[in-house]
């Protein structure tokens, strides 16, 4: 028994030994292990180092420049609710098109007194009056924009406001009229400023006859337009085609000023007027040719232009509601217009030929009859309203460069020029006072002569005009 | 008739009412700025001017004299400068120099003060995914440049180096910010730009393909600082105070230690800091390109420009370029300042002329 325990002692002894002979064989191992990994960090430290040393000054990362993760969470938290106020806003409060459209429009409102009363037994008795003249809606946009050469295709919706006549004032309503209507093709390139120019207009649309009927504010100053403007029907949208283009521009690029040499337009319209179909199967034709002087931006020849006008049409003639035949509604006219600020002078003569119809239904008398008009305007601007580059400015505030404008107007109207003594004469001053961006405030005084009845009447007008 | 006549009387009267108070040009000096910040805000770097402006030292000058001094930010650059000279509604302006040639050469009755940023930069860049890699490869297709600026005559000379006009690409005219636009939408292949590339380069919406930085100095643009003769003849005391503050300005915006605060006043205008400091080359460029001098190269290259601009006929008639500068008024300031040797003179080749 005691031998038995003595070998099992030795034999305990020796696997003791035995696991310490291997604890020691492990642990030099491990050290040899840590030796190496030790090595491994040290050459990675002096490799490190080496690429720290050789980065650049400016591509050392300065620690304060870093932005930290609660930063970084705050500009995403910035973006996300941009974003989510974007698409909320876009959702409930855009106005969305289907095509690229700018909404604008014109509006007037105008007190008046007239010291010739107006005195209609059924509706007016009156010499003062608040009116809105015209409140006009104005849609115009793309329907293809051509990046590549300019040749785009636009259209232009308008509607508008007028005063009502006496029967309809009676029945208190108000009508909101289509006026311009029409799609508008660049046959030519538009991107170069330096060539010329041609555009197609198919609708409804204003005839551009002489300089008063389609002029811009800085050629009419204004409140009326001249009388041979409504005489002549010029006044009222048309339905046709029209051709609109312009030759050898003179470029400025050191104004930025571009004026073609010759500007023209031709094209055929109905001739009965807007939102109706043609009563005749003649067209009525439009032509007009302007030649502006070709001057540099810094010459006293800059913006002097002659041009001439025509308009060609056929008039269906009737007796006591009858058709009698057709007869002619020619106008020819002249025109010529220095606008050079701050000063600018207009001159328009016009003369017109129409058939009248009178007798009866079967016995019709036609006569031609020709009338004349001259129109001829005055202007000054103190104030930088028309001075284009010097309006476009950078500020913080809604500056705007407060304007004044007087002028003087004089218009003839001779309905018949067979008779003497029928003219209309109606001289006018006034002033513009250009306030604000697209508002004004107007004041004329209109001194009318009407030989044929003999009267002579005495028209004060007071008006603001906004556009948005 | 009586009624007739009172009306005209109210009518007259109401005119006269109406009619603003003219300014007495010695008590309002009106200063016009070719440029505009970004957004459209009325902030311009890149010259002792601009610094001028943001600082009010001009302001400061006139106050005591209760003389306005009233800044004018053109969105249409020079040639919209040009349109307000000729309708006398500035004293001084701050223009490049090819807009103020063509406004010399069509008879704008102006003197050149000083110069007022100088060796400017021009860069032609692309979509930042456009295969384009190099000038010629925009041939024929659409390329946005500001026609009537300075750079116009940079871009013609460059185009003219590589045998190219115009005509060789479609070029489309358009101011800075719309230039920016039609990039990020790329509605133009390529675009020529001034320092403000950067802010889309950055953005990742534009590359650069083409620079002057490494270029000859005679493909750099200049601006200087103008009076009109009018002004000139009828304040010459006001016109050399003026000069006076910009000479002063221009150096203290040139030692290197005020270079960082400059950058950064500088980017008020919208152009980061980041653009600024490349475009003057971390801001050692900067005294360089604020010298006021009215050195050799400054008078070579407005002699070239004119040249350049009949040959490219930009202009139809030649001038004298001597008769247009009128150095006294910097010549003096520089005298009073003690500052005749503190900017490099450069001769006609734009190489140094003796001093540092």
């Amino acid at each position: 028994m005691k031998s038995k325990l003595t070998m099992i002692a030795a034999s305990l002894l020796l696997a003791a030994q035995a696991g310490a002979a291997e604890q020691a064989l492990n642990n030099k191992q491990l050290q040899e292990q840590i030796e190496a990994l030790q090595n491994s960090v040290k050459a990675l430290q002096q490799q490190l180092d080496r690429q720290v040393a050789a980065t650049p000054a400016a591509e050392k990362i300065d620690i304060e420049q870093l932005a930290t993760k609660e930063e970084l969470q705050g500009l995403t938290t910035d973006l996300e609710n941009y974003k989510y106020q974007v698409q909320r806003d876009r959702d409930t409060k855009t106005a969305l098109a289907t095509r690229n459209l700018v909404i604008g429009g014109t509006v007037q409102a105008r007190v008046s007194y007239n010291d010739l009363a107006v005195n209609n037994a059924v509706t007016d008795n009156r010499k003062s009056s608040f009116d809105v003249p015209t409140a006009v809606l104005t849609f115009t946009g793309n329907l293809y924009k051509d990046y590549e050469e300019g040749r785009n295709l636009s259209y232009a919706l308008r509607f508008g406001y007028s005063p009502q006549s006496n029967a309809t004032q009676l029945l208190d309503t108000s009508n909101f009229n289509l006026l311009d209507a029409n799609l508008t093709y660049q046959l030519l390139p538009t991107l170069a400023a330096d060539e010329g120019r041609l555009a197609l207009t198919f609708g409804q649309q204003l005839v551009p006859f002489g300089l008063e009927a389609a002029a811009t504010e800085d050629l009419k100053p204004v409140i009326n337009n001249a009388q041979f403007v409504g005489r002549y029907g010029f006044a009222q949208r048309q339905i046709g085609i029209g051709l609109t283009g312009d030759l050898l521009p003179e470029v400025d690029y050191g104004y930025n000023y571009r004026a073609p040499l010759i500007k023209y337009v031709v094209g055929l319209v109905n001739g009965n007027g807007p939102n109706k179909s043609d009563n005749n199967n003649k067209k009525d034709f439009i032509g007009r040719i302007a030649l502006t002087a070709p001057a540099e931006y810094n010459s006293w020849w800059r913006e002097l232009t002659l041009g001439a006008s025509l308009y060609k049409g056929t008039n269906t003639l009737f007796v006591a509601g009858s058709k009698v035949g057709d007869g002619v509604k020619d106008r020819f006219g002249l025109d010529l217009s220095y606008n050079h600020h701050p000063f600018g002078v207009t001159y328009e003569y016009i003369r017109g030929t129409d058939t009248v119809a009178s007798g009866t239904v079967l016995n019709p008398v036609k006569t031609k009859v020709d009338s004349r008009a001259q129109t001829a305007t005055l202007f000054y601007n103190f104030g930088e309203q028309f001075v284009k580059g010097y309006r476009s400015q950078a500020r913080f505030d809604d500056w705007w460069p407060v304007s004044y404008q007087p002028f003087y107007r004089y218009d003839e109207f001779d309905a018949n020029t067979a008779k003497s003594n029928d003219k209309t004469i109606i001289n006018t001053v006034g002033l513009n006072v250009f306030f604000a961006e697209t508002t004004k405030f107007q004041l004329n005084y209109n001194r009318r002569e009407d030989q044929a009845t003999n009267t002579k009447s005495n028209e004060y007008l007071a008006q603001f005009q906004y556009g948005f | 008739m009586k009624k007739t006549i009172f009306s005209l009387s109210l009518l007259s009267a109401a005119l006269i009412a109406a009619t603003p108070a003219w300014a007495d040009p010695a008590k309002v000096i009106r200063i016009g700025v070719a440029s505009v910040g970004t957004g459209g805000r009325p902030v311009v770097g890149g010259s002792s001017a601009g610094t001028a402006a943001l600082r009010g030292l001009l302001e400061e000058e006139f106050k005591k004299d209760g003389v306005k001094v009233e800044w004018h930010y053109f969105k249409g650059a020079g040639p919209a400068v040009n349109e307000a000279l000729a309708n006398k509604l500035l004293d001084f302006a701050w223009q490049g120099d090819l807009p103020a040639i063509v406004g010399k050469a069509g008879g704008l009755k102006t003197k050149i003060l000083l110069a007022n940023g100088t060796l400017g930069t021009t860069y032609l860049a692309v979509p930042a995914d456009s295969p384009v890699k190099k000038l010629e490869d925009l041939k024929g297709k659409k390329v946005a440049l500001f026609k009537g600026t300075n750079g116009q005559l940079v871009v013609n000379k460059v185009l003219d180096q590589y045998g190219l006009t115009e005509k060789d690409f479609k070029l489309i005219n358009m101011d800075t910010a719309t230039t920016d636009a039609a990039m990020a939408t790329k509605d133009v292949d390529g675009a020529w730009y001034s320092a403000n590339v950067f802010t889309l380069v950055d953005r990742g919406v534009a590359r650069i393909v083409w620079s002057n930085k490494e270029g000859p100095l005679s493909l750099t643009r200049q601006t200087h600082f103008l009076v009109t003769e009018d002004f000139e003849k009828a304040n010459p005391e006001f016109t050399q105070r003026v000069v006076n503050v910009l000479v002063k300005t221009s150096a203290d915006i040139s030692k290197p230690e005020n270079a960082d605060k400059v950058l950064q006043e500088w980017a008020k205008s919208g152009t980061p800091y980041a653009s600024y400091k490349r475009d003057y080359g971390g801001g050692a460029d900067i005294k360089r390109r604020s010298s006021p001098l009215l050195d050799e190269f400054f008078y070579n290259h407005y002699r070239d420009a004119v040249q350049a601009s009949l040959k490219f006929k930009f202009i139809r008639k030649d001038f004298d370029v001597n008769q247009w500068f009128e150095p006294k008024y910097v010549n003096q300031a520089l005298k009073e300042q003690k500052l005749e040797n503190f900017w490099t003179a450069y001769d006609a080749k734009g190489n140094p002329k003796g001093g540092k």
